[in-house]
This record gives structure tokens, sequence and C-alpha cells, in this order.
């Protein structure tokens, strides 16, 4: 029941939550001097010619107003229609999230599964050199800048040694889809030949995406296990004879389990801020390299698309991140 | 969100897909996988900017000309170096006395993709559509001509009436390019003239029919057999345009054969990179692209004719031509490029001088009292570098300034009003038509103030009623002089600072052959290239 | 109770911690020396197009630029522009975010409530999207990054303190001084405030770090500061178009970023450790 009053009072919250963001995020992109009008009506478009446009788009009306019409629109589940796509922003989000969320997934495994065993070793070898080294490297790893980093990536697999491709998500025109998801799509279709080439263009953007989010696992799970190793039940099992591994592997780290459950929705907002930029360098065709254009283009429908479809992800991974908390550790006060 | 997202996994762009490309988009798809048992050749061109539609009507600049030079057709077009235009689908046509109206005759038997007939009233529907929907070149139309002032007079001739007589009415005639009226007219919806559905169909008549087309990508598009310009023995079977915006990745897919052609606004160090390589060439044409300063005349400091002299002559015009661009380009003394008509020649324009800069000053009257606004365009970064080269210049010359950058969007709004128009603004006028009104007629006409083509808010009612008068006369030698006249009167009022027009740079693999440049299409007209051997 | 002397003989003994000290009071150094150390003071501003790009040598030690200019110089006077960014930015995030943080965490009521629900709203999304909006709005230059910076971050330190003070509110000396009838400003500002102080410096160290890398994301965006300012960002997106040929004008900007960024965070931790052991370490973040 507690969990469910829960998921009520979060629930209950994300709706003002998102019309504040909206509004917020309105008043921005429409105060932004630009024109993007002008920009449609052609290089040579005279004012009053301009001006027709405006009205015809309805962008001569007052904020207020604008703001309302947009509230009515979301309430309808329409996100409007790109000024400089022209297509359906809820079309062009969801023809482009495939590409984010395999991107987000493919990091997330890297982070995940190095991440955790470098974090118990880390542990388990606490202030002794290994723990050092691992822990100047998690520092590093959340100081470098993501784009530099995928620059010097690009400069040395791309340019320099030519091993990997230095952008895009996959050679030559993509295929029809069939999920979006170009991995699952080439496995569907037993095509390996194009299987390698995804993974080929994969590799560079998730494992510069994936180096801050596995610095961050690195550190909670240190954490997580050196608080699970001062608990009872670690010194009662060292005393049964228990094997050290075992206990570590298998007890201690189930036991961590809660503050990596956490870790995902804080994950997420890492891998989802570093999809802006990574994108933008890579040339991913996914919802970060979409917005960061949205923006450059005044495409106003665009950027609030894009940020109600931001914030109801964060809103709902931050939602399943509590209940899992609140499943997995009766004792945490959450919410 | 909208209920039926639910369940399924975006069945929105899948079937979008499907209903757009259908089979023929599996049969690309087939043909990405196993490429060498696929027919015929095909060719990828890596283009700097995205291909947002594939509307003929929607945009009239280089970026997209591909659209509309390879899926459609005009009455004339724009062909050769220097530009000639030449008929099309037009025969012939008679302009009348009074140069008020137009009448084409058309040929017959010119078919559109779906095999049906391109006729008059398709020209007719084509430049009401261009007029009502308002983008692209509707902005220079609407200065001449009225929607429903063309008509068709039968299946093969059409007849446009204009308002005023107008000397450059011919030189956009090839931007109505023919939709196919009845294909449209089943698709719109709304009263939208078909936009929505034409941003991502065909309906034209061009050497080659869309096949594929994706926002994100680009467009693939196979040849049309039955294009009435006929096809020689040999061509290409399928071409692809692809949006790639970064130079490194263009470059390194050329030298890979990735791309068989990309775009060519380079850097030396990349054209040599491309050159020393082996497996492409660099094709070279003179064109007509002028890179230049607009300054905003309508306020002090830069109202004062001393002070856009010294700015004139602080650039260091031949460290900018010569050392950052490798000499690619060629100097331009003057708002024409070199290679028009109308060029007055014995003007020498200003040079870099910095005694002569710092004389000048001396000379004003204006105090400049805050630094000088110099504006670039995001995203350009030669526009950036030249920005930052003519900073330097005034610094030392004595004159305060500082670099902003605006994407083209912000900067163009900016124009709009003289109060927040940049005192210095440096980009390019490119070839929209051959005719020097595209460059000093429209950079200089007060008719233009506020447009990004006449930032200066320049006017001048000597140089208005020389350029009107052109505008208004056919004969070419009269008109030229004109143009001359009042170019001499602009550069000697430093109304303007003219740094470079560009040579024409097409890297391409060596394999391919008959690529036909001229101005206006920047060599993206597929119809004569082949590969060799 | 800890010392100031204690508190720093702790970081110094600490030798990640102390390296990061050590990084950023060198920073401070270049940033106030850099028209001393620079060996082409005039580089930030002076271009000499016949030198571009030119590979590191001992004329030019971390090579020239696009424009001719020298880049160990231009990377010194940057970090003038990188210090200036993040302790402004920070700084005003903690002024705006601290006393909101205060009275949220203080008022448990309906005003309370509402202030953490208003810092919830920028924190719906991740940062760097509302900043790339902000400064493309106000147009690139160093004070409207900042702007950007600050206004995005505040939410920060207002979720941090209130989660401190709330968890506060009931301890046995504060509960005695309301009984005593303490001026509420006075239990705020007196007791309340120096308690928190140690997570509030804790994540500044950290925000720094932070906010410097977003800053220099915003400029390579080309959202930041205009030329011919030697913004790291900028500095790096203006060498992109030459790789690979002229690599070094990419990474001695880079490496800049990485070392300055490292510096901040090293420091944070040690500080966490120092300062206040209950925070673990490895929460960067909510």
């Amino acid at each position: 029941m507690r969990i469910a009053a829960l998921i009520l009072v979060r629930v209950a919250w994300l709706a003002p939550t998102l019309a504040g963001l909206v509004a917020i995020v309105f008043v921005i992109s429409r105060v932004i001097p630009s024109d993007p009008v002008a920009l449609l009506a052609g290089e040579t478009a005279s004012r009053a010619q301009i001006e027709l446009l405006r009205q015809k788009l309805g962008l001569d009306r007052p904020l207020p107003r604008q703001l309302l019409d947009y509230y009515g629109q979301l309430a309808r589940g329409d996100l409007g229609t790109s000024l400089f796509t022209t297509r359906a922003v809820w079309d062009d989000l969801s023809a482009r999230l495939p590409a984010t969320m395999e991107l987000t997934i493919a990091a997330m495994i890297l982070a995940v599964a190095l991440g955790i065993p470098l974090g118990v070793v880390a542990a388990l070898y606490r202030n002794r050199p290994t723990d050092h080294a691992l822990r100047v490297v998690s520092v590093a790893g959340l100081a470098l800048a993501s784009f530099w980093l995928a620059l010097m990536l690009q400069l040395f697999f791309a340019m320099d040694l030519r091993w990997l491709p230095l952008q895009a998500r996959i050679t030559g025109f993509p295929p029809p889809p069939i999920t979006g998801f170009y991995v699952i799509d080439a496995v569907l279709e037993g095509n390996f030949k194009r299987l390698g080439d995804v993974f080929a263009h994969l590799i560079l953007p998730a494992v510069t995406l994936a180096i801050p989010a596995l610095a961050t696992v690195v550190r909670f799970t240190r954490a997580g296990v050196l608080e699970t190793l001062q608990r009872p039940f670690v010194t009662y099992q060292r005393a049964m004879g228990i094997p050290a591994g075992l206990i570590v592997w298998k007890y201690v780290l189930r036991n961590s389990l809660v503050s990596t459950v956490t870790q995902i929705g804080l994950l997420f907002g890492i891998l989802l801020a570093g999809a802006v930029v990574i994108e933008t360098v890579f040339q991913w065709p996914g919802i970060g390299a979409y917005a960061f254009e949205a923006i450059l283009h005044s495409d106003y429908a665009a950027v609030m698309g894009f940020t109600v479809y931001a914030g109801v992800v964060f809103g709902i991974v931050n939602l399943i991140v509590d209940i899992l908390h609140a499943v997995l550790d009766p004792r945490g006060t959450a919410a | 969100m909208r209920k039926r997202q639910r369940g399924t996994t975006f069945p929105v762009s899948r079937r979008d897909l499907i209903a757009q490309g259908g089979a023929a988009a599996v049969a690309v798809a087939l043909a990405e996988v196993l490429p060498a048992q696929a027919a015929g050749t095909r060719f990828v061109f890596a283009n700097e900017s995205d291909y947002d539609t594939v509307d003929p009507h929607a945009a009239f600049d280089v970026g997209r000309v591909a659209v509309r030079l390879n899926l459609y057709d005009g009455l004339l077009r724009w062909q050769k170096n220097p530009a000639v235009l030449e008929p099309w689908v037009a025969e012939s046509y008679v302009i009348s006395p009074d140069g008020l109206s137009y009448t084409f005759k058309m040929r017959k038997g010119v078919k559109f993709h779906d095999g049906s007939e391109v006729k008059a009233q398709d020209v007719v529907y084509s430049l009401d559509r261009i007029l009502a929907v308002g983008k692209g070149a509707s902005s220079l139309f609407k200065t001449m001509i009225d929607p429903g002032a063309a008509k068709a007079v039968d299946d093969y001739t059409v007849e446009f009436t204009l308002r005023k007589p107008s000397a450059i009415f011919l030189s956009v005639v090839p931007e109505i390019h023919i939709v196919n009226r009845a294909l449209v007219q089943k698709n719109e919806a709304g009263g939208d003239w078909g936009q929505a559905w034409l941003s991502k169909n065909d309906a034209g008549s061009g050497a080659y029919k869309l096949t594929q087309f994706d926002p994100a990508v680009g467009f693939v598009a196979q040849r049309f057999p039955d294009h009435f310009k006929g096809w020689g023995t040999k061509w290409l079977d399928e071409i692809e345009f692809r949006g790639v915006k970064d130079t490194n990745t263009r470059v390194l897919g050329l030298l890979r054969d990735d791309f068989q052609g990309i775009g060519g606004y380079l850097q030396t160090d990349q054209l040599n990179r491309i050159k020393s390589n082996g497996t492409a060439q660099v094709l070279e044409a003179e064109s007509m692209r002028v890179m230049m300063a607009q300054f905003n005349m309508t306020r002090a400091p830069i109202s004062d004719l001393h002070v856009r002299r010294a700015i004139s002559y602080a650039f260091d015009y031949d460290g900018f031509n010569k050392d950052i661009l490798g000499g690619l380009v060629e100097r331009n003394p003057t708002p024409l490029p070199n290679t028009i008509w109308g060029v007055p020649k014995d003007v020498k324009g200003y040079s870099f001088d910095l005694d002569k800069a710092k004389a000048e000053l001396a000379k004003a009257q204006a105090k400049i009292d805050k630094p000088i606004e110099l504006a670039f365009l995001t995203g350009f970064q030669q526009s950036e570098q030249a920005a930052q080269l003519l900073q330097n210049g005034l610094t030392k010359a004595g004159v305060p300034s500082k670099v902003v950058g605006y994407p083209w969007p912000t900067i163009v709004d900016k124009f709009k009003d003289p109060n927040t128009t940049p005192d210095v603004s440096i980009y390019w006028i490119s070839t929209y038509y051959a005719d020097p009104h595209n460059w000093v007629g429209e950079m200089f006409s007060s008719s233009t103030a506020g447009t990004f083509k006449n930032a200066a808010h320049y006017k001048n009612p000597k140089v208005d009623a020389l350029l009107d008068k052109a505008l208004s006369l056919t004969d070419q030698s009269e008109r030229a002089k004109l143009y001359e006249e009042a170019t001499r009167i602009v550069v000697d009022e430093a109304a303007g600072l003219w740094i470079y027009n560009t040579k024409w740079y097409g890297p391409y693999s060596n394999k391919l052959k008959g690529i036909v440049f001229y101005p206006i299409g920047s060599a993206q007209e597929m119809r004569t290239a082949y590969y060799e051997g | 109770m800890r010392t100031a002397r204690d508190i720093a003989l702790k970081l110094i003994g600490d030798p990640s911690a102390a390296l990061g000290l050590l990084i950023i009071v060198a920073l401070v150094a270049v940033a106030v020396l850099a028209p001393l150390i620079a060996t082409h003071p005039e580089a930030v501003w002076d271009m000499n197009p016949r030198d571009r790009l030119l590979p590191p040598s001992e004329t030019y030690l971390f090579g020239t630029d696009r424009m001719g200019a020298d880049i160990f110089s231009r990377i010194l006077f940057g970090a003038r522009i990188t210090l200036t960014i993040a302790i402004v930015a920070v700084g005003a995030a903690l002024m705006i975010g601290v006393p909101i943080g205060l009275i949220s965490g203080w008022c448990g009521n309906w005003l309370g409530e509402a202030l953490l629900r208003v810092s919830d709203i920028f924190l719906a999304v991740p940062q760097i999207v509302l900043a790339i909006a902000i400064s493309q709005t106000l147009g690139p230059s160093i004070e409207n990054v900042i702007l950007a910076l600050s206004v995005t971050y505040w939410p920060w330190f207002t979720r941090l303190v209130h989660a401190e003070v709330r968890a506060l509110r009931h301890e046995t000396f504060i509960e005695a001084a309301i009984a005593l009838g303490v001026p509420t400003w006075r239990i705020v500002l007196l007791h309340v405030l120096p308690s928190v102080l140690s997570p509030i410096i804790v994540r500044t160290s950290i925000g720094m770090g932070f906010t410097i890398l977003t800053a220099s994301a915003l400029g390579f965006l080309g959202l930041g500061a205009p030329p011919p300012a030697p913004e790291w960002g900028r500095m790096i997106s203006e060498a992109r178009e030459f790789l690979p040929e002229a690599w070094w004008s990419a990474l001695a900007p880079g490496l800049a970023i990485f070392l300055v960024v490292m510096g901040f965070n090293l420091l944070g931790d040690g500080l966490r450790d120092v300062l206040d052991p209950r925070i673990r370490r490895g929460n960067p973040g909510r």
C-alpha cells in the first residue's frame, strides 16, 4: 500500500513539474532573437511576406495564449509540427528514439559490466595501491570532456588506424526498420555482415558515453560493498568458514544491489546529458542531436517536444528507481 | 502520450517508410547488402547539409539543389559555365514588346515519373503552388507576378503576364519546377497544396526518380529511362545524396570510396589530402560566389565614409586568400563576381594597407567610442576566420572591435531592423540566378533594405535609379553599363568589403566522368555522369 | 571540533586530495601570471596567418592554431576564462540555491514544498539541455554562459541543503534553541547553516569541476565566449576541422580541461572524506 501511495504521489507531481518545465522552456525558446519564419519564408522574402507566414503559423499571438494552446495540445497527446522538418514532432522523436536507446543501452551495459567488478575490486583492496589507482582512474573518467574524448578516439581509431568508422550509425542508407534497433534488426534478418557494421559504428560513441557512467558505477559499487562488508552477517559468514570469494561475489554484492539500482536513475541522467553532445560529434541520428539542431534552428515545437519527452522519461525512470528502492530496501524511507 | 504508440514499437516510422519506398525501398536495401550482385552503377554524394525535404518548391538554395535538378524539370534550365539559359521542357519562348507577357511553347511527350504527360496546366499549377506555399523562390516571383497570372493557352502553351517588366524573370523561370498536378492534388490535405506529401514524395519528371527518402540521411533516386532528354550509352543507374555535416567524414569517405562525390566547400589542407591520395580527383571551375562584409550604413561610426574606407584597408586580403585559404580563391574587389558581365574592369578596389587605414581614420568625423561589432555565421569557419582577421587588422589600426557569431536565422532576423543589424557582417552572396542583379542589384537597391542581400540598409537614389532602369531594359550591353556605373559608386563609397570570388572545387572519385559544372547547380545534376571502366 | 589546521593537515596527508589542491593552486597561479609566463602574450588577439597550423616546436611549445596564434599562450590566458566562469557561476548558484534550500528545509509547510518543486522543475531535464537553450537565447558571451550555468545549477544546492536541514530540524540542540525562544533567523544562520557547511563545501568543489565541463561543452558547441577569446572548448571545436593533420591543436586544450576538472574532483573527494564522513564517495548527483 505504501508503494501504491508512493506511485500515486509521484505521478501526481509529474504533471505540474512537466507543466512548469514546459513554461520555462516555452518562455526561453520564444524569446530567442532569431526568426525561423524568416528562414522558412526563404532568403529573399520581404517583411510583409514573413508577417503573413507568421500569422499562418500562429506565432503572432500573445505568449500566454500560445502557452495555453500548447498545454491543450499536449493534453491531446499532440507535440505539434516541427517548423524545420515540417513533420510531426512525435514522429521525428519516435523515429530517432531507437538510435538513442541503442547507444544508451550499449553504454549502460559497458558501464555496468566493467564498473561493478572494478568497484568490488577497489573495495576489497581498500586503501591499497589498486584502490588508489582505481580511484584516480574513476575520478579521471568524470573529468574528461566527452566531446574531446570523442575527438581523440576518432583521431586514433578512425582517422589514424582506420579500424573503426568515424561517424554515423551504419554504412550507407539505413535499412527499413523492423524495431529500429539496428543490432536487433540485423539479428532478426540474420544479416551478420550488417551486424558487424552496426557494431563497428556503435563502439566509439558507446565507449565515449560509457566512460563517465563507468566511473560513477565504480565509485558507487565500491561504497556499497564497503558498507555491506561491515554488516554483521558478513562477519558471521566469515566465522562460518564460507570462502571469502563466495561471500563477496554472492552475498555482499546482492546486498549492495540497493545502491546499484539507485545508480540506474543517476546513470540515465549522465547518459542522456552526454548524448546531446556526443550525438552531435558522431552525427548519431538520435534525439540528442535532434534537440541540439532544434535549438540552433529555433524550432519551437521540436525544442518543446524534446523537453517534454526528456522530462517524462526522467520522471518515469526516477519513479521506477524509487519503487525498486522501496521494494528492495524496506528499511529505507523513500518518498 | 498518444495511445497508439503503446504496445507495438514505433509503427509510425516503419509504416511511413514502407508507404513511401514500397518495393523499391526493399530493392535498395538488398542492393546495400549485396553490392556486387546489384545491377547497375551507384553513386553516393556526401553533401554538407541535410535534405530535410524533397519538395522542389520548399527551398531555393545550393544545399538542396540536387533534389530540384535531378528529380524535377523546368521550362528553362541554366547550363554551362559561364551559365546560359537553355530551353528545357520549353522548346521556345516569345516575349511581348512591352516586356509583360512571356509565352512558352512546350515539348510534346515529356513524361512524369508515373507515365502521364507534362502539360501546360502542370506549369500553371506549379507557379500557383510556389506563390501559395510562400517558400523557396516565391519571394522573388512575388515581386513581379501574381497568383493566377499564368495561363494554359493550350496543352502545350503557357503564358505568364507580369505586373511590370523585369529583366530577371527569365533568370528565375528555371525555379518553376514542374510538379505533376493530378498526383499532387490527389495528395492534398486541408488545402496544403500537398506540402506534407510532397515533402517526402516525388511528383516530377526529372532524369531520376525518388525511391527512398529519410531526412536523417538523405535520398536515393533511380534512373528514369523515359526522361525526355534521352540517355547516352553510359549513365549512373542509382544516385544517392546524403547529408554528412562533418568535413572529415566526407573527405575520408571519399578516399575510401564510400562516397564518389562530396561537397566542395573545403579548406586547402583537405583538398591537398584528396589530390595526393590518388583515388579521387578535384575538378575545378570558375564560379560565382562572393565572400563579402556588409556594413550597416545607418549609424555612426560606420555611416562615416572614411571609417568604412579605413575598415576596407584594414583587412589582410592576401593573408586570408593566400595563407588561410591557400590560394583557393581569387581576390574580388567589387560586389560583382569578376566573371560576370557588368563588372567595371578598371576598378581595383581596396588593399591591405594599415597606413592608409590610419590616414582615413584621421579624416573621419565620427568618433569610434565603442567596439565595432564584427558578425560572423556560426558554423561557417571561413566567415569566423575572416572576422578574426579583420579584428586583428583593426586592432593594429587602433580601432576597437568585437567578434560575435550568430546562426543564420538569427542574423537574418537582425538584418530586418537597422538598429539590430550588426555593424559589419561577413558571409557570402551565391548565384541564385546568373545576372548582375543577383549581386549589385539586390545588394544596393533600397527596395531590398533589411534583407540578407542588403543588410547594409543601403539607400541611394542615384543608385536606385540606375538599378531600376537596368531592370526595365532587356539589352545586355545597355544594362551592363548601368551595373558598371552602380558598382563604381558603391566601391568608391566603400559600401561593403569584398573579399573573394571562389572557384568551384569538385572532389569526385577518379572513375567518375561526365560531371558538368555550372554555377547554379554546383555540378549536382547527375544526368550526364557515368563511370569509366 | 575540527580546526582548520586539522583539516588542512588531513587534506595534505591524502595523496589524491593533495594532488587536486596542487593542480588548483597551479591553475590560479597560471591564470594570474599568464602575461608573464606566456611566450607569445599577444597571441590572444594577434594572428599571423603565415605561421598557421605549425606543429609544436621551441618557438611554439604546443604548436599554432588555424589563425597562426601560439596555442601554449592561449591556453594560459584561457585559464582566466575558465576560472572566472567556474567561480562566478558556482558562486551565484550558491547564493540562490543555499537560501532557498534553507527556507524550504526549515519550513516544512506548503512554502517549503513549493520551493522544492520549483527546483525539481529545473532538475527534470539534463542541465546541459537547459543551459544550451538559455545561452542560445541570450547570445554567445562569457556573461551569458555564466548566467545559463548558475540558473541551471542552483537546484543542486537547494536539494542538498534542504535534505540536510530536514535532518537537522529535529536534532536536540535545534529543538532546545527553539524552546529557548531564540529567533528563527538566528537559529538558521548561527546553528543550522554552520552544520550544513561541510556538504556545501564539498559540493562546491565538485560543482566547479562539473561547471567547467559544461561550460567547455557550450564553448565547443559555439555558444560560449566569442573569438578571439581563448576559451578551451572553443579552441577544440576550432581545431576539429584540421584533424588528423593538426592533432596538436585539439590535444592541448582538452588536456587542460581534463587537468583542471580532475583537480577540483580530487579536492572535492578529499574534502568529503575529511569534512563529512557521512557522505560516501561517489555521489556526484542526487
